[in-house]
């Protein structure tokens, strides 16, 4: 009977602990600290690395092994390895300080990088640098929801930074041909979405070249689709209207 | 004379035979004559050598400082040559001679011999800029009548050894105190003398005639006390040469009384000997110095000596000399003599230098500097007269249109008001005629052609008239204040007469950085300023809070109207980008942005390496270079994981052993097969070079489709068809074959250096070349369906490749099958689908809101839109897929962009620049020595992800003896593969398991992926086992 003593008891260090509960049973095995991460994402290759042993637990931190009929009666299999890889690719774990800051740094800066991406300063129509867009962030305290893609927040920041900076979704160029019966009509309803109107042209019918922003798309190719009957058509000319090249001041 | 020095300086002005234009290069009445110096002190730093550059242009004459402990330096010689250049006349001051006797402890005749060194080496500065151009101008003769030459008679023929160094007179180019160009100082200590004061001196108390003693104090004489003789030889025969018994032992013996022995009565003795009177403060005064400059500055007054030498020595603007007037202003490789006529009568205007009210006004601007508004004598601005006004909206109309955009010009407006504090005023100097505020002249750019400026102006017209026709860079302006520039006070004048140098106000937004001024359009431009130092050291500028963005913007503008050497861009990555002499250079243009330019917080940092992708034919040798197909590989001791990513065998994904790779949509209506083929290195080339022309086929091609006919500029059709006949000869052989007709886009952005094939034999597809004979009447080929989706994945794709999301270069996709199986529907419609589902896919969120903002009433075309507008914009995703499946099926590799790099570097620092070279993994590509000087020219290949702080290396390490250029040239495909881990026996023995030699492209790709947030396959620990163990709570 063992008394639970300083000098008795042992503390496990450098170890992470992979659970999984399969056939009613709760199986363990033991890693080592900051490599389940990785191996899952397929950076670590060395199984060794990942594994302080080949074998499986009930309970690591006792030193309670697993019964073998247990194990085949689960896994089907009393493959040790086999059974530690399982584990390891769909067990629980609690993920470690640094694993979630490596998480956490990445995802912020895809948030920004999409930022920086899509938008552009509306004075110069140059896009931001990731560097400013990342300062920008921290200015405002954005914090990362973990379980919001990168995209949705990027929408997100976008709509927060506009508050703080000169930001702005950088435009579509698009082309529309609007048939001249209904072309006054339909110039009407689109004001709202068009942000500029850089050519109007209206012979037979009336062509315009306008830029909007990229959330408007969709509305004004459904207007004018509906609209004209299909008569209308609508083009992309550019996805992103941005200066191109090298500029000296 | 009863006048106030600002009167005096008025009066003086009128006089151009009494003024010395002349600059400091390093670090001031005389006689009955009284003369006006204006002086420009210019920094000796090699970073601000285009400081140098502005002043020497406005200069007649300069001052070379020289440091008579270091000698010559690299910036000594810097500036030496930029005078030379300039065609200035330099006179030298050998300062700090007193360190030569109390800090090195030389003898008397030691330091003889050491500023004879000294002398010499100044010398050997201005000698080989001699040969050099000599040389030059020799081998320009050469190469004008080399026929001339080889048909001459065989005998006359006869290298001539010479190399015209004789026939040219050199002499009155070199420093020589016989000559009086020379002064020996101590500035400290307040004493200078030319041999001309000795001379003088001497020829009292010895009785031999100054012009003897002139020629003989400097030089291998000694004096025969017996004989009462100077005799030659001093050095053979062991005697003191003259100048050291007669000079420098008696400057010796005072510093020995007053520094080092502190005798008071030798002191008394010296003091009396030499006439002087001292303070009877300064005698008792603790420092030695204090009574030392006391006796030296009245014994041999340093300004004296120097501004006696600048008065006799340097010209006066009146005689500039017709060759530095010649090339002032023939302008590039163009010739005086094929100049106008009356540009080549102005040559005498400026000979003449007359301030006659007829004389055609010309003045050169040299620099823009800032001054506080504060600091301008009227202290508030006039208000503007009406003409200006005009001027004012002329100039914010232009710049509107250029901008296209009214909310901008407007903001610019307010900025200038705001920034009233801050004005520019441009430094200048008038060669001729007589300038007054107020008056209208010509701007001339300095590409402005005279010839043509003559000709479309009418005859004798005036900058004063307004309706003159616009001639390509030029325009008019009207000159602000005048200001004599008073070291920092600025004092207004109301004519400033020729010769002169001024400041000018009213003048910032008609002058960038520099300008020639007249009231003449038969002028041309002046020559650009000769910078020594080219600006090399990129970084990127940012401002600590990303709302202070315009005020950076208007800041960086500032800057780069101020500072003649820094350039300032935005790049296409939005990053704004500075570009300066050296980190010296950098310092000081960050500190006035900080704190006069924008005022605000910034931070530089190191600019955005752009890289690109690309793949390779595979290797046929293995990293030891063994032969790979004999080898077996090694099972990998790593396990390999299945990798999911890739999905190598999913359903939808096909990838066979060649690389051609297989993709089905989603909804298994369409199946594209594509595979990835490297281009040769000159297509690629020739692909990047024409992106201009690629362009505009594109929008032929565009308006062609549309059915309306563009007119083409018969140039263009027929540099189309030279751009399609170079792709055919470089495009050869079997797998290329008709390749170029096949071609069905180009990309990124439609004109990349990325070729996508059409290689589905059953569709026949209007060629890209169409514009070239659309006039024959072909059978009308038609786009199939979502041509237009193809074309835009593989668009996408080219844009950001798999490997670091950096653009795809040289690689020619060639889609080999293409199936749809797709219901009928409204074809025509297929151009805007693509792109919505590239928007959709882009904005979920948007779409989200959108859904619902769909009217009822119109679910009937929705369903149709529904069911039609996935396909095609799966058909892109599917295309972008299968192109980058393709690319990774493939060697990949990255590329990198490369300077080539100038070095210029003596001989003896040639070991210390190949290992900084090395180093940083750049490449020499051929060295020479420069033809007359015993300068290294080396010519290397860098790349730029290296090149940060490379200049600053160099410098350093070659203590400043060699300066190197950056200029970008070229992509290179860096060798090493980023994915590579050893597979091979042979490998593994060399590189061991993990490969731990660092993998160049690995770093780099790494490195752009983690900037972008991607992600880097990277373990967050290394070694599992060397942890720190222990919890957190011990």
């Amino acid at each position: 009977m063992s008394i639970f003593t300083p000098t008795n008891q042992i503390r496990l260090t450098n170890v992470a602990v992979v659970r999984m509960k399969k056939g009613g049973k709760r199986f363990e095995i033991a890693c080592y600290k900051n490599k389940v991460v990785s191996w899952r994402s397929g950076a670590e290759k060395d199984l060794d690395e990942v594994l302080q042993t080949h074998s499986v637990f009930v309970n690591v931190s006792k030193g309670q092994a697993a019964k073998k009929d247990d194990l085949t009666g689960a896994f089907g299999t009393d493959d040790l390895t086999e059974i530690c890889k399982q584990i390891l690719a769909n067990g629980e774990l609690q993920v470690s300080d640094k694993e979630r800051r490596t998480q956490l740094e990445t995802s912020f800066r895809d948030i920004a990088t999409i930022v920086a991406e899509k938008c552009v300063n509306p004075e110069t129509k140059r896009p931001y640098t990731v560097n400013l867009i990342e300062r920008a962030m921290k200015d405002i305290h954005y914090s990362i929801k973990a379980n919001k893609s990168t995209k949705q927040q990027a929408l997100e920041v976008i709509r927060q930074l506009k508050e703080t900076m000169e930001i702005q979704r950088a435009h579509m160029r698009l082309r529309l041909m609007l048939p001249a019966k209904d072309a006054k009509r339909l110039k009407e309803k689109l004001k709202p979405l068009l942000q500029i109107v850089e050519s109007e042209d209206f012979d037979e019918d009336l062509e315009m070249v306008v830029l909007v922003d990229p959330g408007c798309y969709r509305e004004i190719d459904e207007l004018i689709r509906c609209e004209t009957k299909g008569r209308g058509s609508l083009e992309v000319l550019s996805l992103k209207d941005v200066e191109e090249g090298e500029e000296k001041l | 004379m009863g006048l106030t020095i600002l009167e005096k300086i008025k009066v003086l002005q009128k006089n151009p035979a009494n003024i010395r234009n002349l600059c400091i290069l390093a670090h001031v009445d005389h006689g009955e004559q009284e003369y006006l110096l204006n002086l420009i002190d210019s920094p000796g730093h090699v970073d601000f050598s285009s400081e140098v550059s502005t002043a020497v242009r406005l200069c007649d004459g300069a001052i070379v400082i020289v440091d008579a402990v270091e000698g010559v330096c690299p910036q000594t010689q810097a500036v030496l040559r930029q005078a030379w250049l300039e065609n200035i006349r330099p006179v030298l001051v050998i300062n700090k001679i007193d360190r030569l006797i109390l800090e090195l402890k030389l003898t008397s005749q030691e330091a003889y011999s050491h500023l004879q060194k000294i002398l010499g080496q100044v010398n050997a500065v201005t000698g080989s800029l001699f040969t050099s151009k000599v040389l030059e101008e020799r081998a320009e003769k050469d190469s004008e009548e080399p026929e001339r030459e080889a048909s001459g008679y065989g005998e006359e023929v006869v290298y001539d050894w010479s190399a015209g160094l004789e026939e040219v007179d050199d002499s009155n180019l070199y420093f020589s105190p016989d000559q009086g160009n020379v002064v020996f100082a101590s500035a400290i200590d307040g004493w200078g003398f030319s041999i001309q004061q000795f001379a003088e001196i001497y020829s009292q108390r010895m009785g031999i005639r100054p012009w003897v003693l002139l020629k003989t104090l400097w030089g291998d004489f000694y004096l025969n006390a017996k004989a009462k003789k100077i005799i030659k030889g001093a050095q053979a025969k062991g005697k003191k040469p003259l100048f050291v018994q007669l000079v420098l032992d008696n400057i010796w013996s005072l510093y020995d009384a007053v520094v080092t022995k502190r005798d008071k009565e030798k002191v008394d003795k010296v003091v009396t000997s030499l006439g002087v009177k001292i303070m009877a403060r300064d005698t008792r005064h603790s420092d030695p110095k204090v009574l030392l400059s006391a006796i030296c500055s009245q014994w041999l007054p340093v300004p004296q000596a120097v501004l006696s030498m600048v008065c006799e020595k340097l010209p006066s603007p009146l005689e500039m000399s017709a060759e530095r007037v010649e090339k002032l202003l023939s302008v590039g490789a163009r010739r005086f003599n094929s100049l106008p006529q009356q540009t080549q009568e102005l040559k005498q205007v400026f000979l003449q230098c007359s301030s006659e009210d007829n004389a055609p006004v010309i003045v050169f601007v040299s620099k823009m500097f800032v001054v506080d508004s504060k600091a301008l004598p009227h202290k508030r601005q006039r208000p503007l007269t009406h003409e200006e006004i005009a001027q004012r909206r002329e100039v914010a109309r232009q710049r509107h249109a250029e901008r296209m955009a009214s909310a901008l010009a407007v903001k610019e407006q307010s900025a200038e008001e705001e920034e009233e504090r801050e004005t520019f005023v441009a430094f200048a100097r008038v060669f001729s005629g007589v300038v007054r505020p107020g008056q209208r002249v010509f701007v001339l750019g300095p590409k402005y052609d005279p010839a043509l400026g003559l000709n479309t102006l009418p005859e004798g017209c005036s900058a004063q008239s307004d309706s003159l026709p616009d001639t390509p860079h030029m325009s008019r302006s009207t000159l602000g204040g005048l200001y004599l520039l008073m070291g920092r006070e600025l004092e207004e004048l109301e004519e400033v007469p020729a010769g002169n140098v001024l400041g000018i106000g009213g003048l910032e937004d008609f002058v960038l950085k520099s300008a020639t001024l007249s009231s003449s359009p038969a002028c041309p431009p002046f020559t650009p300023l000769n910078f020594e130092a080219t600006p090399i050291v990129r970084v990127a500028i940012e401002p600590k809070h990303p709302s202070e963005m315009p005020k950076l913007v208007r800041g960086m503008r500032l800057l780069n109207q101020a500072d003649p050497c820094a350039e300032v861009l935005i790049q296409e990555t939005g990053e704004h980008v500075l570009v300066t002499a050296g980190e010296v250079h950098l310092q000081r243009c960050l500190d006035d942005l900080r704190q006069r330019f924008a005022k605000i917080e910034i931070s530089a940092s190191k600019p955005i390496i752009p890289f690109r992708e690309t793949v390779v034919r595979p290797p046929k040798v293995d990293m030891v270079n063994e032969d790979l197909g004999k080898q077996h590989k090694v099972a990998i001791i790593h396990q390999v994981k299945e990798d999911s990513s890739l999905g190598r065998s999913s359903d939808t994904l096909h990838v066979d052993s060649v690389g051609l790779v297989t993709l089905t949509t989603p909804n298994r209506l369409a199946t594209v097969s594509i595979r990835a083929i490297p281009l040769p290195q000159e297509v690629m080339s020739l692909l990047e070079s024409s992106a201009e022309l690629i362009r505009t086929l594109e929008q032929v091609n565009m308006s062609l489709r549309e059915g309306r006919a563009l007119e083409v500029n018969p140039r263009t059709l027929e540099d189309i068809a030279a751009l399609k006949d170079r792709l055919e000869t470089l495009l050869q052989g079997h797998r290329w074959r008709n390749a170029v007709e096949r071609i069905w886009a180009f990309g990124p952005r439609r004109y990349g250096p990325n070729i996508l094939l059409n290689g589905v034999e059953s569709y026949q597809r209007p060629s890209v070349w169409q514009c070239l004979n659309h006039s024959a009447d072909k059978p009308h080929t038609t786009l199939r369906d979502l041509d237009n989706s193809i074309v835009s994945g593989f668009q996408l794709a080219t844009l950001a490749g798999p490997m670091c999301e950096e653009p795809l270069m040289g690689v020619c996709f060639s889609l080999e099958r293409w199936d749809v199986q797709t219901s009928a529907s409204a074809p025509h419609q297929d151009s805007v689908e693509e792109e919505e589902d590239a928007v959709s896919q882009d904005a979920p969120g948007d779409i989200e809101a959108q859904g619902e903002n769909a009217a009822v009433g119109q679910a009937k075309w929705r369903i149709e839109a529904d069911c039609y507008g996935p396909v095609s914009g799966q058909l892109i995703a599917a295309t972008k897929e299968a192109c980058r499946h393709a690319f990774q099926a493939q060697p990949q590799r990255l590329m990198a962009a490369m300077y080539t790099c100038e070095i210029m570097a003596t001989a003896e620092v040639l070991g210390r620049v190949y290992g900084v070279l090395g180093k940083r993994e750049g490449r020499v590509v051929h060295e020479e020595m420069k033809e007359g000087t015993d300068m290294f020219t080396i010519k290397a290949i860098l790349p730029v992800a290296e090149s940060f702080g490379f200049t600053d290396e160099i410098r350093k390490r070659t203590s400043g003896l060699a300066s190197p250029q950056l200029i970008f040239s070229h992509w290179e495909v860096i060798s090493s593969d980023p994915y590579w881990v050893p597979t091979t026996e042979e490998e593994y023995l060399h590189f061991g398991e993990k490969a731990d030699s660092a993998n160049q492209a690995l770093k780099y790709m790494n490195a752009v992926r983690r900037r972008k947030g991607l992600y880097v396959e990277e373990k967050t620990v290394e070694h599992a086992e060397k942890q720190r163990t222990l919890g957190k709570n011990k």
